[in-house]
């Protein structure tokens, strides 16, 4: 039974790594065989889902529908591209570092979603190639998103698996590492792609004539918005003293939005990506019909020989293991199936530096890439609907060597840090 | 009452034909679609004035939902609107469901309703016959009223 399972397992994960189906699909499809085939029996499948995962990203995948059309995303793009003036090292930088900061706090495929359109628009305007602007924003959402529990997909599993880590452990522990990371990957860049993204004066003057604040018409509801939002996001950093979970902090937020900016509940509920949280839940099954078989603990045994009791290869296996996982495979199915391996790795001593090494391992690993972060496929995607074909040696050029800059960065500082 | 009692609308372009010559049948016809025909007048898609606006403005506008403080670039617009005239209609075009002339009308207005498009071809031993608007079916129904 246990070959069976990792069968089923190998199967789906290539399948999504081929893009045989859609995503969901396949693990609905995997977890429905591992189920049949009595890897794992019902009830053991329904308490392998982890609700807390999916409550944290309905909720915020309705305060961020709620939020968009107060134009305020918008706003704060044209403004960064205003204030950069046309001189591209500041239109990269800006352009990044909104878009890390923006998925810090919303998510990095929401926050993809919300400014990819955008920049398009601005290189129309400008008149330089929108593909390197995207690409360079794709990076940084998932750098940026390694700094808090809800940034990335990967902290989002983490924090909702292992509860005794908090939204400012995740700050405290990630965030300079990230702000650190982005900042060393969107100035290098900025100075590759200086020349490329260069705008004729005449284009910069006319963005600058641009009035960003046109289309936030009814400021009260759009202060209402955001202050709800704020509120949410204040309320993260609280959670932990406030005896609060990160996903009930998300679901209260989200009601709250509905009473505040929904007009129509069932418009505004229609935008929770029922796809993805079904996606999760099937995802939740698979890993735990391998925990059920023992794969997990076997393969976690295994690299407890490999790394000895050394905690320092035990990080270092973790972080660059995970790193190549999700580039291969998609760094959320990697990393839904590698935390019942690092719970056994750890043994019953608590041991926050390996969840960091499996975050930035995920997170970073994330770029490698077009398949290995759902903000990649979201971005290529919305390019090719708009007639920007991306190839996956395009994006492996610019990726690739900027994950190996910020796996190295990692390590150094797992390394003096926390290992 | 089926459809071929109907007095339905002759707009069609061929896939071969510039978007340019759409454009202008689109205008002078009174339904919104045209039927989009091979060479043996089969339908093989239909092109909507919403496919037309698509090509000749730029793509990302269907993914932004504010632009209130955009301004005309007119030489950019220009540009676009070259590029787009002589292209085939064949790139713009969409796939669509057709009716029959055996069909009923209720299940005309159904199909109507639910399909999203304000009109669609009708075909007959798999030849376009005509188009099926809304306001023509409507017309339809109130007109004999008044007769």
């Amino acid at each position: 039974m246990e070959l069976v399972a990792i069968a089923i397992f190998v199967v789906a994960l290539a399948a999504l790594a081929l893009d045989w189906a859609h995503r969901t699909k396949i693990a609905l499809g995997g977890a429905a065989a591992m189920v049949l085939v009595g890897a794992i029996d019902q009830e053991q499948a329904v308490e392998a889902i982890d609700w807390p995962t999916l409550g944290l990203l309905a909720g915020m995948m309705v305060i961020v529908a709620l939020t968009e059309p107060t134009g305020f995303f918008t706003y704060v793009a044209l403004k960064a591209t205003q204030i950069s003036r046309g001189q591209p090292v500041a239109l990269v930088l800006l352009l990044s570092l909104m878009t890390g900061v923006l998925s810090a706090f919303l998510d990095n495929l929401t926050s993809i979603l919300l400014v990819v359109p955008i920049t398009l628009l601005i290189a129309d305007i400008l008149r330089i190639p929108p593909i390197p602007l995207v690409l360079i924003q794709v990076l940084a959402s998932n750098i940026g998103g390694t700094a808090t529990l809800i940034g990335d997909p990967p902290n989002i599993l983490i924090g909702s698996h292992r509860p005794e880590l908090s939204f400012m452990d995740f700050i405290v522990n990630l965030a300079p590492v990230a702000i650190f990371t982005l900042l060393v990957a969107s100035g290098l860049l900025a100075l590759v792609y200086r020349s490329r993204l260069r705008p004729a004066p005449e284009r910069a003057a006319q963005i600058a004539a641009l009035d960003p604040a046109r289309d936030m018409r009814s400021a009260t509801k759009v202060k209402r918005t955001l202050a709800v939002l704020a509120g949410t996001i204040i309320a993260f950093f609280l959670h932990a003293p406030l005896h609060l979970e990160p996903a009930v902090v998300a679901l209260v937020g989200a009601t709250v939005m509905l009473f505040v900016a929904a007009d129509d509940v069932e418009d505004a509920l229609s935008r929770v990506e029922w796809s993805t949280l079904l996606f999760f839940m099937g995802l939740f099954v698979m890993v735990g019909a391998l925990v059920e078989q023992g794969v997990i603990a076997d393969i976690a045994e295994n690299l407890a020989e490999l790394t000895g009791d050394s905690s320092v290869a035990e990080g270092m296996v973790v972080l660059w293991g995970s790193a190549l996982g999700s580039a291969l495979v998609d760094n959320i199915p990697f990393t839904t199936a590698m935390l019942p391996v690092v719970d056994s790795i750890q043994g019953e001593e608590f041991d926050d530096g390996l969840w960091w090494a499996l975050a930035l391992g995920a997170c970073f690993g994330g770029n490698a890439t077009m398949i290995a972060a759902a903000a990649n496929v979201a971005a290529t995607g919305i390019l090719e609907r708009t007639g920007y074909r991306v190839s996956f040696l395009q994006f492996l050029v610019v990726g690739l060597p900027i994950t190996i800059l910020s796996l190295l960065i990692a390590t150094a500082y797992l390394l003096l840090f926390q290992l | 009452m089926a459809l071929r009692d109907l007095d339905l609308t002759d707009a069609s372009v061929q896939q071969t034909a510039a978007l340019a010559d759409a454009v202008k049948k689109l205008f002078a016809a009174r339904v919104p679609t045209l039927a989009v025909l091979d060479d043996e007048c089969r339908v093989v898609g239909i092109l909507s004035e919403r496919d037309v606006l698509r090509a000749v403005f730029p793509g990302y506008l269907s993914e932004i939902r504010h632009s209130a403080f955009l301004t005309d670039d007119a030489a950019a617009l220009e540009e676009l609107a070259q590029r787009a005239r002589d292209q085939p209609v064949s790139e713009f075009m969409r796939e669509s469901e057709v009716l029959e002339t055996s069909d009923s009308q209720i299940h005309a207005a159904e199909r109507l309703m639910h399909s999203g498009d304000d009109a669609l071809p009708v075909v007959e031993k798999e030849r376009f016959v005509g188009m099926l608007s809304v306001a023509g079916l409507c017309h339809a129904r109130l007109d004999r009223l008044q007769s």
